[in-house]
């Protein structure tokens, strides 16, 4: 059985193709704006103009043809409208074409699924983090709940924003990264948690009034620690909230070293689990919708449109 | 020293008749903000513990601090975690308990009901971890939010009926300043990323 999946709920185009569960193919490309960050219908622009050819790499990768797919899978949300539009055309047009069975998927659900295929974890606490989500996501009662997320923006976002203001390019996280490690002065910054929840914006404030007055290197290195450490908190809560023992970090973000060295050091000290999950499946990418649609390849869906909004506990878990 | 339990902030041990709750490194924090933090959060806990206690909230009786160790001493409660035998008869003394709180210029800050020892007679609220010292509308929002999903997670079958218990008992007991809060309350919700009511 053969599954096609497209993701484009933001910046990155991508098509995956999963045969009988297992990843064959997983193409993709993302927009990288030379200034500014993501404008969505800029994003729309692009995936439209890359789908042709992303899907043909994705087939020929394969070593089908468009008629083998019985399942195309797409990611209804959350994610920017304009960008959504365009997996959810595909998707469909494909379906009017070939034949194949269409199958919605949240975004969020399809990086906890890679991501617990690819760690062989069977019940993790999941740190979820990119430009637009943060969240630390657990199974519980036939649904993925969220129990602990951002009340504001992305940590992403977040270090976009502050990378911008510092002259870095689109994304920020690998250039503060580096800058990072030759930060030595910790600077005191707001560390702000509440329960589970998290919050950026007054970190946002704080730090663009240092910026120029601080060296960039300890700016950065200030910002890691603080925001890092309020999520790696953040997800400890969860977990022995949960009563669960392991743990995985996800999403654009999870790319982050310092983030996944922290993740480990709390798991060894409370004597649980922490993976990291290959970086192709990481961040946004195909193969995890189509991983995903493969699992839910028997739901009937009356709902096939964007969801935007489309919020993880919402769905139930059949499969599990 | 007993461990009983260890939590995500503390490990919580047994000392003859009292409870030692001791807020350890933790490693993977950058000591300039774990020492503070722990420090902080040590002495702010049982400044609040001290202030409920006697304000008449049935909390563990705070006996000592020490900031070195970020350690504080209390009454040990013959007890179990309420969420391990969870019923919504209780959810009115809750409601009642939360508001005297909220009334006395507490929010607890981590409400759920782990955080609630269940003892033969009583309701105990543990675990002022997280507290602090405000009657804001929109901090007492918080509380009630992080214990409505707290029942929404660990106990989905019994969740409306004991959330609409807590409430009506939680606004009848802290009276005319429950519609500012559910203002926030509803505010808050709202502001939750991709939230499809709105």
């Amino acid at each position: 059985m053969y599954v096609l999946g497209i993701e484009s709920t933001a910046h990155t185009f991508g098509v995956g193709i999963v045969k009988d569960g297992e990843v064959i193919a997983n193409e993709r490309d993302t927009l990288k704006p030379a200034q500014g960050g993501i404008i969505p219908r800029e994003a729309a622009a692009h995936h439209y103009r890359l789908a042709p050819m992303l899907l043909k790499a994705a087939i020929d990768k394969a070593g089908i043809k468009m008629k083998d797919i019985d399942v195309v899978g797409f990611s209804q949300g959350p994610g920017l409208i304009p960008a959504l539009k365009v997996g959810y055309q595909v998707a469909h047009l494909i379906s009017e074409k070939y034949g194949a069975k269409v199958v919605g998927v949240n975004h969020c659900i399809a990086h906890l699924e890679i991501a617990r295929k690819y760690t062989g974890l069977e019940d993790p606490v999941m740190l979820y983090v990119s430009g637009g989500n943060t969240q630390v996501i657990t199974y519980q009662g036939g649904r993925y709940l969220v129990f602990g997320e951002t009340q504001d923006i992305g940590v992403g976002n977040l270090i976009d924003k502050i990378g911008r203001k510092m002259g870095m390019p689109f994304p920020a996280g690998p250039k503060i990264e580096n800058m990072a490690r030759s930060g030595r002065k910790y600077i005191k910054l707001p560390y702000s948690i509440k329960g589970m929840d998290v919050s950026f914006t007054g970190m946002e404030t704080f730090v663009s009034r240092i910026i120029g007055r601080e060296k960039s290197e300890d700016v950065s290195f200030s910002l890691q620690e603080t925001i890092f450490a309020m999520l790696i908190e953040a997800s400890e809560r969860a977990m022995a909230y949960c009563r669960k023992d392991s743990l995985v970090i996800t999403g654009g973000v999870a790319a982050n070293s310092r983030l996944n060295d922290m993740g480990e050091v709390m798991c060894r000290e409370r004597g649980a689990v922490s993976k990291r999950i290959p970086l192709e499946y990481a961040g946004d990418n195909g193969a995890m919708i189509a991983y995903t649609a493969y699992l839910m390849k028997d739901y009937r869906q009356r709902d096939l449109t964007i969801k935007p909004r489309y919020r993880t506990d919402t769905v139930e878990i059949k499969y599990r | 020293m007993k461990l009983m339990a260890m939590g995500s902030e503390a490990s919580v041990y047994s000392k003859g008749d009292r409870v030692v709750k001791i807020r350890k490194r933790k490693g993977y924090r950058l000591n300039e903000i774990d020492a503070p933090l722990r420090k902080s959060r040590t002495r702010m806990e049982f400044g609040i513990m001290k202030k409920c206690y006697s304000s008449g909230i049935r909390v563990p009786a705070p006996l000592k601090m020490k900031e070195e160790d970020c350690s504080i001493e209390m009454e040990k409660i013959e007890g179990i975690q309420f969420d391990s035998k969870f019923s919504t008869e209780k959810m009115k003394e809750l409601g009642e308990m939360v508001a005297k709180m909220h009334r006395a210029g507490v929010v607890h800050g981590d409400l759920t009901t782990a955080n609630i020892l269940l003892t033969e007679k009583e309701l105990v609220i543990i675990d002022f971890g997280l507290s602090e010292h405000t009657a804001k509308d929109e901090s007492r929002a918080t509380d009630i939010y992080l214990l409505k999903n707290a029942l929404k997670s660990r106990h989905k079958e019994l969740y409306e009926k004991a959330y609409d218990t807590f409430l009506d008992s939680y606004s009848g007991s802290i009276g005319k300043e429950f519609k500012g809060i559910n203002a926030h309350l509803k505010d808050i919700e709202k502001r939750r990323r991709y939230n499809e009511d709105y």
